[in-house]
């Protein structure tokens, strides 16, 4: 295995997702790469301290959200992503992630959420993911 | 201020355009009047020939339905039509009358083309009485003349009345044509959703399948014990994917009506004594209590289909597990011996279910928001099915408050095998 591949600082990402298994699964495919620590979470004040502190390399984004709430109503992945690129101070990397996955979602969420990258689920290749994980940051 | 305005000329009303168009004026009016005393003996013998006429038409036995009383009836309003003619007075209220003709036979599909002929045969009829009461060409030819006028602006009325009844009636078929077209858009809609929500929700499990297995082949896991922890989910998630597809067959066999049940007498202690245990495990791996309040009672027969009796039982006791994080679950059953059916409650502690949400909680695909499911969600159609399975047993099904104000109450009923007799009235 290879654990803590450098010694610098590992990067950051946080997960919304809510669903637990397929949480899990990103967040083991990405930490088994070595130079990520994920942090997974619905709570959307929580998810903005991390971010508004500028701790945060790349939010990974689920689209459909059942526990999310901001400004006292309920957000979705689409809206969520908004709200996280206007209160980041610096560049946040978005991969919004869905299993709604009809013609023409790909390019609606895109479009009106300002994410960076889209992923279809089902994801299943943790070496995928990581790549554009990856490329996302760079 | 004030020019005098230009009052637009008011329009021709149809009668007043008939009677100028066949110069039908206040002379042929003062003639036709003097006709009454001299016509009036013939409006019966007119009348038999008007009906003589119409039973013959193909459509009559769907048309004169009330026998020789209606045939009575309409041969008094015929010679009322007839004294009608020889009024002097043929104004709006006149053609108001004759208006209503076509509306009346269009709504018993009483076809214009046989009442036209019987006219014609009413009017030669008429003409040749003429030539009774008036011998002479020259004392003849004005009254005759006369009555061909009325005679014509009473057809022609009759006719427009036809064309306009016949307008409303398209104008109405028009409208349920546009309503069915709509409603065929909103459904077409509907399922379109459906299948991106059924999509979604497959794609979720079979996610956490592929991805696990996958994390396994590709050798990332740490341990053994986490290789049997992932493969545990991958489990778990293949149990959701089947309980998916097994509630989308019922769900659409439902819809489509193709689901059988078959009524026949049971017992309800023994359905809940076997579904209990299957929750028993569900509820004790999350520290729930699970209380059978019936078990102290004798409960009377039900009339319903056993595995679907069943499949609701266990829809709702799963459900009451799952949205309980702490405290129990209990069943009651009530019998309503007046009523003729048995309520049986099943009653949580959970979270509880908003007032306004608890009859959209019946729909496919609602799910209940702040479950405590992390993970292991249901299909979102277990509630949709047993309300739908329910009702095709002649029952009713709901959700109320806890009895204490917090958690909910889940209900349904299911009818009596044989109302109205309470075991202990049996007994004795």
């Amino acid at each position: 295995m290879s654990e803590t591949v450098s010694q610098g600082k590992k990067k950051r990402i946080i997960i919304v997702e809510d669903n637990i298994l397929v949480a899990k699964f990103f967040q083991m495919a990405l930490e088994r790469a070595g130079d990520f620590s994920c942090m997974v979470s619905e709570d959307v004040p929580e998810i903005l301290r991390e971010v508004t502190a500028g701790e945060v390399d790349l939010v990974l984004l689920d689209v459909s959200l059942s526990n999310a709430e901001w400004d006292g109503h309920r957000v979705n992945g689409v809206e969520l992503c908004r709200i996280l690129k206007e209160k980041s101070p610096r560049r946040l990397p978005v991969l919004l992630a869905t299993a709604h996955a009809m013609s023409g979602d790909r390019e609606r969420f895109l479009e009106t959420s300002g994410a960076d990258g889209y992923l279809e689920k089902p994801v299943y290749d943790s070496a995928q993911l990581v790549a554009q994980v990856r490329e996302l940051m760079a | 201020m004030s020019a005098p305005v230009p009052t637009k000329p008011r329009e021709e009303t149809f009668i007043e355009e008939m009677k100028r168009y066949l110069h039908l004026g206040e002379s042929d009016a003062i003639l036709l009047k003097r006709l009454l005393p001299r016509m009036e003996k013939y409006l019966p013998e007119m009348a038999e020939r008007f009906y003589a006429q119409i039973p013959h038409h193909p459509g009559a036995s769907r048309v004169f339905t009330g026998g020789e009383a209606q045939v009575l009836r309409l041969k008094s309003t015929l010679q009322a039509w007839g004294r009608g003619l020889f009024n002097g007075v043929y104004d709006e209220h006149y053609a108001d009358d004759r208006f209503q003709i076509g509306f009346r036979h269009v709504r018993i599909t009483l076809d214009q083309k046989y009442v036209i002929s019987a006219m014609g045969v009413v009017r030669s009829f008429l003409m040749e009485k003429m030539f009774d009461e008036f011998p002479t060409r020259e004392e003849r030819l004005a009254y005759s003349q006369a009555l061909s006028k009325i005679l014509d602006l009473d057809l022609n009325l009759m006719c427009d009345s036809y064309f306009r009844a016949t307008m409303a009636h398209l104008q109405t078929l028009n409208q349920e044509l546009e309503q069915a077209s709509v409603q065929l858009a909103e459904a077409n809609a509907i399922k379109d959703e459906f299948l991106a929500q059924v999509s979604h929700d497959l794609r979720t499990p079979l996610n956490s399948i592929l991805s696990f297995t996958k994390l396994v082949l590709d050798g990332l896991c740490i341990s053994p014990e986490e290789e049997k922890e992932v493969l545990r989910d991958v489990f778990s998630s293949g149990q959701l994917l089947l309980r998916l597809v097994n509630d989308l067959l019922d769900i659409s066999s439902i819809e489509a009506g193709k689901l059988a049940l078959e009524l026949e007498e049971l017992d309800p202690r023994a359905v809940l004594d076997s579904t209990l245990p299957l929750v028993a495990v569900q509820a004790a791996s999350r520290n729930l209590r699970l209380v059978d309040e019936t078990l102290e009672q004798e409960l009377p027969r039900v009339r319903g289909d056993e595995i679907r009796f069943r499949q609701v039982l266990l829809n709702l006791l799963s459900n009451a597990v799952k949205f309980t994080p702490r405290g129990g679950v209990t069943i009651r059953a009530t019998p309503d011996y007046p009523l003729g059916f048995l309520r049986i409650e099943i009653e949580d502690t959970g979270i509880g279910i908003p007032v306004d949400k608890r009859d959209s909680a019946f729909e496919k695909f609602v799910r209940h928001d702040r479950a405590d499911l992390r993970g292991i969600a249901g299909s979102g159609l277990g509630l949709a099915i047993a309300k739908r399975l329910v009702e095709m047993m002649h029952g009713n099904i709901g959700l109320d408050s806890g009895t204490n104000g917090n958690g909910s109450i889940a209900w349904f009923t299911i009818p009596l095998a044989t109302p109205a007799k309470p075991p202990e009235t049996r007994r004795a």
